[in-house]
Order: structure tokens, then sequence, then C-alpha cells
């Protein structure tokens, strides 16, 4: 409900829905842009992400290890690829599910859709690599008391 | 609905960071870019788990896969698995054609001239020579058609039992440890049963390495219930160690004394269970005896914890709480694979763990039982199964059994007395042989020994000699052999065929082609018709036109026994994603629990008793009193350290796939070497540093990584790189009983370089 205080500074819905959608855009476009991270040439052991991430960005790098995808070894290649581009998927901040969480998580993300329909992308309800996913369930394990 | 400028900007802000949160991508409703054209179902080409993978074409080429639904690692496929795409692109490291090694140099030839010559030398070696002067040296990785078909065109065909393969090199031992406790070889459980074990006992494995799907699975299980214990048995603190409960670092070797401890605790403790161990085992002494009870608990007087202590560093306590939660759990689950098999008492540290299963009744219930892992996808299906090694012939018959080879000459249609009796030349003794040049000519299929047989430079030698031949069958022109073989033919790869792989948990499934082999590439089991054709064998020996006839005659072979899977055919393994055998009829659904009344297809329904272990005469399981020994190679003052190789999660064996991958490659560019922080503070040795590791065999410069992960005194490289082939330094010493050489240990000093 708008106050009628704040009547003087109302918008027509269609006006305010264009400028949302144009400032979205121009917004998108410069977070896109940010998205290109310049990244370090390590040719011979770019793939040993983590060993500099754990340093670079170590909370990105820690949530990571912590993770499920961390305790089995599913590394950042699997899902980021490279950043020269060699890796089997492309080099992506956000990977793209239907390539990259497709290939273990097909039935899941079926019987997902069966179930409740899907959010267009996995992870806006499973961040990639949270502790919020996983829960620390190994190092908070009942059974080391 | 009206807006306000503050809430329209707002709102914009806020659905620009979702989108820049979320990605410029498309989402999962539309088809992803590149999506394939079909999807053919196939299994993984790394390790022994098994994985089905859907392999994605287009366009005639690979482009992508993912797991198979269907199959049991239900769509998750590792990191090696993911990388499939661009190993089988990697196309020009292929070999595309075929070779002959002219003044050293390998030159293009014709295939016609290639098989020629591949023929001329092994009719001119058995004409002159007999027919032990010739060999086959197969592969785990082999399709189960292949190894079938080469083990009958030696066997039968040319009387010859000079089988081997490198599964030698990394299960004998558990088949070994199988075939003494329970009379039969391959696992009696299966990968259900980590779903339901309440204990995992992990023993000689790293399993989060060497088996990620089934450590998947194992992390899986207790996180669904942390009240799920892990036990991690190993010297080195691995990363499987990350979900244990206990992780127990014993000296390297000293496991055989841990777990006769830890039979001490279970007796002592009153926690064995007398009413399954009174039933269903014989109690046997190290000389094949039959003893009591009695006469077990006094041979275990000599480990007691204490005794076991002073033996492998372990503190007693430690013994006794690992114990005591192995016996008190619901449903134990023990784990092994190189660390127990790859040793010169490897089928004892097998025997020894099985004991623990015997003695406590955890065996043939959900969760419970004793599970071998194997290191290659086909190693249990293709070779084991099939007899391709020189002892055994199919469906788990022995060589030296005058009843078996009459049974399979029989099947076979062979004139009785065709199958030679005596067992061939085993792994070392083979390449010993054929370093001597003793054997004259040898048929090198699918794996690449000049970079993994141990004490290598021995064999590397013997393969330059001028008076043997060596064929190989190799898809890639870079693997270490071809440097050696004097003849090299372009095997058709892993999705440019059809075939059969079956993993560890006895589960066969069909690898459909999705692509045509490139170039003048064959399958191999083409190849192998080619040269039987040529060699003479009696076209009633090897009637095969295809490989689905070679598939059917196996099945129809495996029907007279108790690996009886006859109601796997063709059309059915089309369908499913792998079956477990036994699986007698078509409407049969495999087996999960063998030797289990009601489960195992062998056991009528009406047995008396719960189980039956069907292998042995009186069909009881024997508990073997194996005693603590030594290695073959201690540490001493000349060589103060012990020095043990294995996997690491980015590569597979010896490199040649993995390294094809530039991820998995740059994960991991070169060996190294792990050292434990105090050793490398007392060599001042700094993380990155080159350190020079010798041993009796070689010397080789690595370059260190200092952890926690190995135990003061030991050090661990990995052995997938050929630039820095650490079996240089290994030893050849094997177990008596499965002939399997002892990787894992050998003597070693190290200094800084």
């Amino acid at each position: 409900m708008i106050s009628s205080t704040r009547r003087e500074n109302m918008v027509p819905a269609k006006t305010g829905w264009i400028i949302l959608v144009v400032i979205s855009l121009v917004l998108w476009v410069s977070f896109s842009w940010a998205g290109q991270i310049k990244h370090l040439v390590a040719p011979d052991s770019a793939a040993d992400c983590y060993a500099c991430h754990k340093k670079a960005t170590p909370i990105i790098a820690e949530n990571w290890y912590e993770s499920k995808h961390g305790v089995i070894l599913v590394k950042c290649f699997v899902c980021h690829g490279q950043p020269d581009g060699q890796g089997s998927v492309p080099w992506a901040v956000s990977p793209d599910p239907r390539i990259v969480c497709t290939k273990c998580h097909d039935p899941a993300i079926k019987r997902m859709k069966a179930k409740f329909g899907l959010a267009p992308k996995c992870y806006t309800c499973h961040p990639f690599h949270q502790n919020s996913l996983h829960h620390r369930a190994y190092s908070k394990s009942q059974s080391k008391k | 609905m009206k807006l306000t400028r503050r809430e329209v900007l707002k709102s914009a802000a806020a659905a620009s960071a979702f989108m820049a949160l979320n990605g410029t991508l498309p989402d999962l409703a539309g088809a992803a870019p590149g999506e394939p054209d079909k999807w053919v179902k196939a299994v993984c080409r790394f390790c022994g788990t098994g994985c089905g993978v859907m392999i994605g074409v287009k366009n005639g080429k690979v482009v992508t896969v993912k797991g198979d639904p269907n199959n049991h690692n239900q769509g998750f496929i590792c990191l090696k698995g993911a990388e499939l795409p661009s190993i089988v692109n990697a196309t020009k490291s292929r070999v595309t054609r075929p070779y002959i090694r002219k003044n050293g140099q390998l030159e293009p030839a014709s295939w016609d001239e290639a098989m020629d010559l591949v023929v001329s030398k092994f009719k001119a070696a058995i004409k002159e020579h007999g027919p032990t002067s010739v060999a086959y040296y197969g592969s785990g990785q082999a399709l189960t058609e292949e190894s079938y078909l080469a083990n009958k065109i030696w066997k039968a065909g040319l009387r010859c039992n000079n089988v081997e393969g490198n599964p030698r090199l990394c299960m004998a031992s558990a088949v070994g440890g199988y075939y003494t406790s329970f009379g039969k070889d391959e696992p009696i459980g299966c990968y259900d049963d980590i779903d339901a074990a309440t204990c995992f006992f992990i023993i000689g494995a790293n399993m989060s390495e060497c088996h990620p799907i089934l450590f998947k699975r194992v992390a899986a299980r207790k996180q669904a219930d942390p009240n799920v214990k892990i036990i991690v048995v190993d010297p080195r603190k691995t990363n499987t160690a990350r979900i244990a409960d206990i992780h127990v670092s014993f000296k390297p070797g000293t496991d055989l004394a841990i777990l006769n401890a830890m039979a001490y605790v279970i007796i002592d403790e009153e926690l064995d269970n007398p009413r399954f161990y009174n039933k269903y085992v014989n109690f046997m002494t190290n000389d094949k005896k039959k003893v009591d009870f009695k006469a077990y608990q006094k041979f275990l007087q000599d480990y007691t914890p204490e005794k076991a202590e002073k033996i492998s560093g372990v503190p007693a306590d430690t013994i006794r709480k690992i114990a005591k939660i192995f016996a008190e759990s619901s449903a134990t689950m023990s784990l092994w694979t190189m660390g127990l098999n790859q040793r010169i008492r490897g089928v004892w540290a097998n025997n020894l763990t099985t004991n623990l299963h015997l003695l406590t009744g955890h065996l043939g219930k959900p969760g419970a039982t004793n599970f071998s892992l194997t290191g290659q996808p086909n190693a249990c299906g293709g070779v084991r199964d099939t007899g391709s090694l020189c002892h055994l012939l199919p469906a788990g018959r022995m060589i030296k059994k005058a009843k078996d080879r009459a049974a399979l000459e029989k099947q076979w249609g062979l004139k009785p007395g065709t199958i030679a009796p005596k067992p061939g030349l085993h792994t070392i003794a083979l390449w010993n042989a054929f370093s001597e040049g003793k054997i004259k000519a040898m048929f090198v299929l699918c794996t690449n020994p000049a970079q993994s047989l141990p004490n290598v430079n021995m064999y590397t030698e013997g393969m330059k000699r001028k008076d043997n031949f060596m064929v190989l069958s190799e898809p890639f022109m870079d693997a270490e052999t071809v440097k050696y073989c004097d003849v090299l033919l372009p095997a058709a790869f892993w999705c440019e065929k059809r075939g059969v792989y079956g993993c560890t948990e006895r589960r066969y499934s069909l690898l459909m082609q999705a692509i045509d082999p490139i170039g003048e590439c064959r399958p191999d089991v083409d190849i192998l018709l080619d040269f039987a054709k040529r060699m003479g064998v009696d076209p009633k020996v090897i009637p095969f036109k295809n490989v689905d006839d070679i598939w059917d005659e196996w099945r129809e072979v495996s029907s007279a026994t108790p690996y009886n899977f006859k109601g796997m055919t063709r059309a059915r393994q089309e369908k499913e994603s792998g079956i477990r055998w036994p699986c007698p009829t078509e409407d049969h659904p495999g087996t999960c629990h063998r030797y289990v009344r009601g489960e195992d297809p062998n056991i009528p329904k009406d047995y008396k008793n719960k189980m039956w272990f069907y292998g042995t005469k009186d069909g009881k399981a024997r508990l073997w009193m194996r005693p603590y020994a030594p290695a073959a190679e201690e540490p001493d003052a000349k060589y103060p350290m012990v020095l043990t190789t294995g996997r690491v999660i980015d590569h597979w064996h010896t490199g040649t796939m993995t390294m094809k991958s530039p991820v998995l490659r740059r994960s991991f560019p070169n060996a190294y070497v792990e050292v434990n922080i105090d050793d490398a503070k007392k060599h001042g040795i700094k993380n990155g540093d080159n350190v020079l590791l010798e041993t009796r065999r070689d010397k080789m410069i690595f370059q260190a990584k200092v952890s926690d992960v190995c135990r003061p005194g030991l050090v661990f490289v990995p052995w997938f790189d050929k630039n820095l082939i650490i079996n240089k330094l290994t030893l050849n010493a094997f177990d008596k009983g499965s002939k399997q050489p002892e990787y894992k240990i050998c003597a070693v000093r190290i200094k800084k370089a």
C-alpha cells in the first residue's frame, strides 16, 4: 500500500517497469563485464586452482573445501573450466547448469522438475559451494564426539 | 499498481545483483549449446568402480559425457570421467596405422605387412621352441570379449598357457584371498551394501582418489547417518581420512599384526559370533591343517594389542577401539585395494581382513561384507572371470585340475587333452623369461608394461633385445611401451568399439559403440580374430564372426558354473545398465549377495542353512592363521625409509589417457615426492625443493611436497608420469601365492638434490 504523502513521487507502473528494465540491463552489462575477470597466467599449474585461491580468495576456497564437492574432490575446473578455455567446459564464474550440473545431477534435476518445477538456475537455491548446502557434515559429525 | 521512484530503483538494483550473482547464462529450461544428436550408453574407461556413462555424440564426434542414471552410480561421475571427451578427441596423439620397426625406427606399414610379420614370428617361435615360447600379455582394460578370445586362441588354439595380464599386478592377491577363504573368486557383496553398512573399515585403500564415486557413496552414507563409523587404516593420511572417525597410521607392512590383534580383542572382549563360525567356518593353520577354535586362540596369543603395538607403532588402545567398533556395529563393510594386494603377503592380508568378518558374522546380510575394490574397469569381468591368467580357465576353473580342463574341453568342443596341463608363466616370470630371450614372441594388448612393471629397467632392457619379438596393440603413440615394440598395431579406443566391462561388484555392463574408429584403427577383437586366422587356428575353435558371437559363447560356458550369467543376453544388456552375476535366466534380476539362501540362485530355496559356501568341499569358509611377516625389503641403515607408490585422483595408471586432458595434465603435470614435515626438517628439505630418491635399483629426482600426509619414515610418489617413472625404483619381489609384486613397500634413502 502506497501512502498518500508520497503520491507526488509516483510514476506510472508501465514507465516504472521500463526504467527498471533499462537500469537492470545497464547494471547487468557492467556486472557481466566485471565478470570477465583477469586471471593470472599459470600454464603449468593452472588446474591446481585451490593452491592459489586459498590465498587469493580464501573464503570461496574454504567454502569449496568444506562443501560436499570439496570432500569428494570435485575440483574447480570440473565446473568452472580453465581461464584460457582449455577446459572441457566453458570458462565461467557462474557455470551453465545445462552443461555442467547435468553431468552428474541430471536425475535429480528431473526429479525436482517433476515434483516442484525448476528455478532457472540450480544455484539460486543450491549455492555451488557453500557450507549451508552441506552443513559441514563430516567435521561436525556426532560420531566424533 | 504503481511504484515509487525509490521502489523502482531498489527493485532494479536487486534484480541486477541477482542476475550478476547468477551469471549471464541461459537457464535450465532451454537446450544446452552443442546439445548432442544422440546419447550412447557405456561405462567409464578408468577405475574399477565401473560407473555408467552416457556419451553425447554430435555429427559423429563425442561432445560431452554425463553419468548414466540407471547404472549403480545413479548419474554421478568423477572428474576423470567428466574429462573423457577431451581424451577421445585427442586424435593427434593416436596410433592411426600399423608400424614395423626397421633399423630401430617405427616405419608405417600396411595391415597385411604388419600381421604377416607378427604371424611369421609367432609361427617360427612355436616351430623352433614349442608353444611355451610365445605369450599373450593382456589387460584389465580390454573388453571381456577381447580377453576371452585371446585366452581361447592361446590356450585352446595354440596350446599355450602363457596368458597373463596387468591384473596380476593389481588384484591377484584379492583373487588368492577370496579363493583361499571361500573356494571361489570375486566379492560376496555389492555396492548396495554401502547404503546399509553402519561401520566402514577401509584398509589399504585411498577411495577418495582411486574410487571417487564409491567414496562419494560412503560419504553420503555418513552424511545421512552421522552415527555411521568410518575407520581408515593407512600409513598415509589421505583425503579418504577426511571423513574418518578414526585414522590409524601404522608402520608399512605391519597391518598383518594389527588385523590379528583385532581378532584377539574381538575374542577377548567376547564380541565374536560363535553361532556363525561354529556353523560356517573352518579354522586353518598356515600349512593348511584344520584345527579348532582353541588352536586359533593360542595362535592369537602372539598378537595381543600390546605386542602388535610394538610391531606396528599403533597404540594398543587404538587397536582395541577399532576392533570393538568393527565387531559391535550392526553391519560392518570392509573395503580394501592395492595397500593389501600389492604386497608379498597380499593373500595373507586379504585372509586376515576376511577373518574378522568370519569371526563376527559380518557377512551375507545387507551392509555386512568383505569387499575388495579393484583398480581397472574390467580386471574382474574381463580377466579374473574369463580366466585370462596363466593358471586359470574361464569361470573360476583351474588349469592344474584335470576335471576342470576336461569340463572346459567338452564345452569348447576340443579333443580331450588339448589344454596343456601345466600352468603358464605368471607376469614376473613371463617378463623375466622375455628379458632372457626365452619367450620369443609376445602379444601385448591394451597395457603399458614399459612403465607399469616393477623394477622396470630390468624389463625395458629385455625389450631391447634383438632375439625376442613384441607386438603391441595400443591406441596412443606416446605410450612408453611404443618405444620398445617391434610391431605397433592401431587399436580402436574405448567408445569406438562394442563390448562388456565387468566391475568390482560382479556387474557386467555393455559399452555401445558411439563413434567410428579413426584412421586404420581396428577393435582388438578384429585384430585377434585376424591373428587367429593367419596363425591357422582351427575355425571350429575360433568360429566367431563378431564380438556378439563371443559374448554368446561365454554366456553359455558360464552356465555350467556358479558364475552363470546366461540370462544376460545382448538384447537385455542393450536395455539395462549392468546386471550382477549370477544371473541364470533372462528374467533373473541379478545377485547382490552370493552364498546367501534366497539371493544366490546357486543355492536351493529350501537349503537347510542361511548360507552355503559352495566353493569349498564341505561348504564352509576358511579362517586362516596367517602370521605377521616383514616386507621383502625392510628399511635398514643404508636405505632407512620406505617408498610407496599410488595414484592421484587426476591421473589414471600410466597417464597415457589422462595426460591428454589439458586440465588433468595441469592439475598434476609431473610426479612428485610426498615427504613428512619431520623428515623434511631432518633433511633440510622445503616444499618445492628437488629431492633425490635412491633405492637399490635406481635413483631419480622429484620435487618435494612437504605435508603430514605420509607418516614419518615414509615417502610417496605417484606413478602416472612417463618422464619420472617411479617403477624404475620399485621392487619386483612377489607374493608366493598370488605372484603379485610388492609395489607398496621398498627401502629408499632421500636427500636434498
